[in-house]
């Protein structure tokens, strides 16, 4: 469960304050339910989601995660470019603390990914496809009660969302998710609950087909 | 249609948690800067705690800095060496084979060797800490990582660098004939630590200062490229006149390097006033200042 609490957000700009992202979000995202974040480009799901992975800090208010939380799988970080994707992957692992399981988790990685000799590469050289599909099985590697991604499945082709699809289903009543995606199919393939930001606000669905659908009508006015 | 949801509020039932997962109380600061027990994992918590976590980071760390450090590039460890002794050989034999065979009373190529290898362990060190930052942006994304642990693992990195490079070159001297015995190594030891405390000190300040105000890695090389000639690298700081030789002292890196060349013979005329508690407590000051800015912007960092 994490209980995220009266959360604001606003970045520091080069001329003082910005402007508020959020404006006292609070919900708690209860255990083992897979929800999607809708809103539109600049509502602060990237914000929102890197506050809940702990990596940002909220203006005011405040994050309780009381599970084990991934970090956020997405565009911005995660990989090191010079590294190559076997390097980037001991180096997540000893962060872990999972020194003596490594050479398993490599296999596994190796294995889920199925990026080929490329694993060996620096991942400077991976197309965006196959650094979605690292970070994937990366964050996978570990028992995660919560799983952040941040629009990483929509790089990803058919096959590998099919395979991450079936690896959250068989994750389900351990495990949960929660996404950013501007594809809605992907959205409803992944989520049963869903969260739309609006304005700084957060509203929360029970079905995510609901909260698009209360995205689109905002979009059609 | 639109259910907004009613903020939760803290209660009472979650106190444990909280008091295990902040142990030293939840304080403001936490709205600052991310604390390494911020950091923590509430699950993970049970058999990790924050040192471990701490300790695992740099660990990670410094394989990743080693292995870019040295592999980065074809022949990058070659470069590494190479680059000190080239330096040493060519002014070694300005100075050492034309101009003078002793410089303050000890062999001009041991001399100069000492200098320019405490110039490079500054340079080297405060200059790697300064980009430690940029270079390791993108694992910041790693909640456990923060950025002052990717600053403090190169400063540790290069000085593990540096004695391999100081080893190799004394080696070499000792090869070509030249008594490199020192007469007292632990003074030697004290100056070149206090060296890189400072080096340290300066390259804490400006890796967390130059992501507040970009300017200041600039202001940073600019300062950097004259105190090649006024620390004492080049020119012995006891040949300079006065008033110009008190301007010059008050360089802690002139106290670091005339120390140095005095534990190695101590009939070595040093400048009047060299005194390594002058150098030390420009690096204990440096580190605080340091720290304190590394506390205070760790999450204008992170979020940048």
């Amino acid at each position: 469960m994490i209980v995220v609490e009266d959360l604001w957000k606003r970045y520091r700009t080069d001329h003082g304050p910005g402007k508020w992202v959020l404006e006292g979000v609070g919900f708690v995202i209860p255990p083992k339910v897979n929800i999607g974040l809708v809103g539109k480009n600049g509502a602060g799901k990237s914000t929102l989601l890197s506050i809940i992975g702990g990596v940002d800090q909220p203006t005011r208010g405040r994050v309780e995660r009381r599970c084990s939380v991934s970090w956020p799988m997405g565009f911005g970080g995660g990989l090191q470019g010079s590294l190559t994707g076997r390097q980037n992957s001991k180096f997540v692992c000893r962060i872990h603390g999972k020194e003596h399981e490594i050479p398993e988790k490599l296999d596994f990685v190796q294995d889920f990914a199925e990026i080929g000799e490329a694993f060996d590469d620096p991942v400077k050289t991976y197309s965006s496809g196959m650094r979605a599909r690292l970070q994937f099985a990366l964050s996978l590697a570990f028992d995660f009660d919560v799983y952040i991604s941040d629009e990483i499945t929509a790089v990803g082709d058919t096959a590998f969302r099919r395979k991450a699809q079936r690896a959250f289903a068989d994750l389900a009543g351990r495990s949960s998710l929660v996404m950013v995606a501007h594809g809605e199919a992907t959205l409803k393939e992944f989520c049963k609950a869903g969260i739309w930001l609006h304005e700084g606000k957060a509203y929360w669905f029970d079905d995510v087909g609901e909260a698009l659908k209360a995205y689109n009508e905002r979009l059609a006015q | 249609m639109i259910g907004g949801l009613e903020p939760v509020r803290s209660s009472r039932i979650h106190s444990l948690c909280f008091s295990l997962k902040y142990p030293f109380g939840f304080c403001g600061l936490q709205h600052i800067c991310s604390d390494i027990i911020g950091n923590l994992d509430y699950n993970l918590l049970l058999y990790r705690n924050s040192l471990r976590i701490t300790l695992s980071v740099w660990k990670a760390l410094l394989l990743r800095e080693a292995l870019s450090r040295l592999f980065s590039s074809r022949g990058a460890w070659f470069w590494l060496i190479a680059e000190p002794v080239a330096h040493m050989a060519v002014l070694g034999f300005l100075y050492a084979g034309i101009r003078q065979h002793t410089i303050g009373g000890i062999d001009a190529l041991i001399w100069l060797v000492i200098g320019l290898q405490g110039y490079f362990l500054f340079k080297r060190t405060s200059g790697q800490m300064s980009g430690a930052i940029d270079s390791n942006r993108a694992l910041f994304s790693y909640r456990q990582v923060q950025p002052i642990d990717a600053v403090l693992i190169r400063g540790v990195l290069e000085a593990v660098l540096m004695v391999a490079v100081i080893i190799v070159v004394f080696a070499g001297l000792a090869m070509i004939g030249y008594d490199i015995e020192p007469a007292d190594p632990i003074i030697i030891l004290q100056a070149f630590f206090g060296l890189w405390l400072f080096a340290v000190a300066v390259g804490l300040i400006v890796s967390a200062a130059a992501e507040v105000a970009p300017e200041i890695r600039q202001i940073f090389n600019m300062v950097m490229m004259p105190l090649y000639f006024i620390s004492g690298v080049m020119i012995p700081i006891a040949s300079v006149p006065e008033p110009y030789r008190d301007w010059l002292l008050i360089n802690p890196l002139v106290h670091a390097l005339d120390g140095a060349r005095e534990g190695f013979a101590p009939y070595y005329h040093t400048a009047p006033g060299i005194s390594m508690d002058y150098l030390y407590a420009w690096a204990v000051i440096g580190l605080f200042i340091g720290l304190l800015l590394h506390r205070r912007f760790a999450n204008l960092m992170v979020t940048r």
